[in-house]
């Protein structure tokens, strides 16, 4: 059902895409899901998907919600400018 | 339209009146009121087009979650307008896709102001 539901609104993948994915590829992992779809790669950085995603591997993979592993969080949580970071490291460098 | 009354936080405070280019066409709004409150005020919908399937996007979850409200502001694409603050004279396009980046940001010649 829902088929053609977009999950992933940044990538545009749908949940028929995230659930073949996982069928053929016998996925385990957030972070597999991830690297095989791009779900959760775009511009909110599976701020939206992301739990979401966890949902339809639970149900596919057959594990529980609980057991599936988070993907690994990697700051920064937003986009930031290049600028900002080289700013940041010459007020470093000053110190 | 906008919330006049709100039940929690009152009635409500508006900076002074500014106009935005939006798409080459002024539209007016409140100093410091996200750029999206004035876009919705004025009746408009869509914010950007997706990079796949070229679909319109507007405010979705209007706290700076999920990205899908974001334009070109001053030059600078991928720019949350739900909580980006509204200036006089702000230049802002709709998104095709990633968007693009003006001159005026390449060249620095703007401030860090409107970005996330």
């Amino acid at each position: 059902m829902n088929d053609d539901l977009l999950i992933c609104r940044c990538q545009e993948i749908t949940k028929a895409e995230i659930e073949e994915a996982i069928r053929r590829n016998d996925l385990r992992l957030m972070r597999e899901v991830k690297r095989q779809t791009r779900a959760g790669m775009g511009l909110c950085q599976a701020k939206t998907c992301g739990h979401l995603v966890m949902g339809i591997l639970a149900a596919e993979s057959g594990q529980a919600p609980s057991e599936v592993e988070p993907d690994t969080s990697r700051p920064p949580v937003r986009a930031v400018p290049v600028r900002v970071l080289a700013n940041r490291v010459a007020d470093d460098d000053r110190d | 339209m906008r919330i006049e009354m709100h039940p929690i936080l009152g009635e409500a405070q508006w900076g002074p009146k500014v106009t935005l280019m939006v798409d080459g066409k002024a539209v007016d709004a409140f100093e410091g009121e996200p750029i999206a409150t004035a876009l919705l005020a004025a009746g408009r919908r869509v914010f950007r087009h997706t990079t796949k399937r070229d679909e319109p996007r507007g405010v979705f979850c209007a706290l700076g979650r999920c990205t899908d409200c974001v334009m070109v502001v001053d030059g600078r694409p991928n720019v949350r307008t739900c909580v980006t603050a509204a200036r006089d004279g702000m230049v802002i396009e709709t998104q095709r896709g990633l968007g693009h980046w003006g001159t005026e940001q390449i060249l620095g010649e703007k401030g860090e102001q409107g970005h996330a």
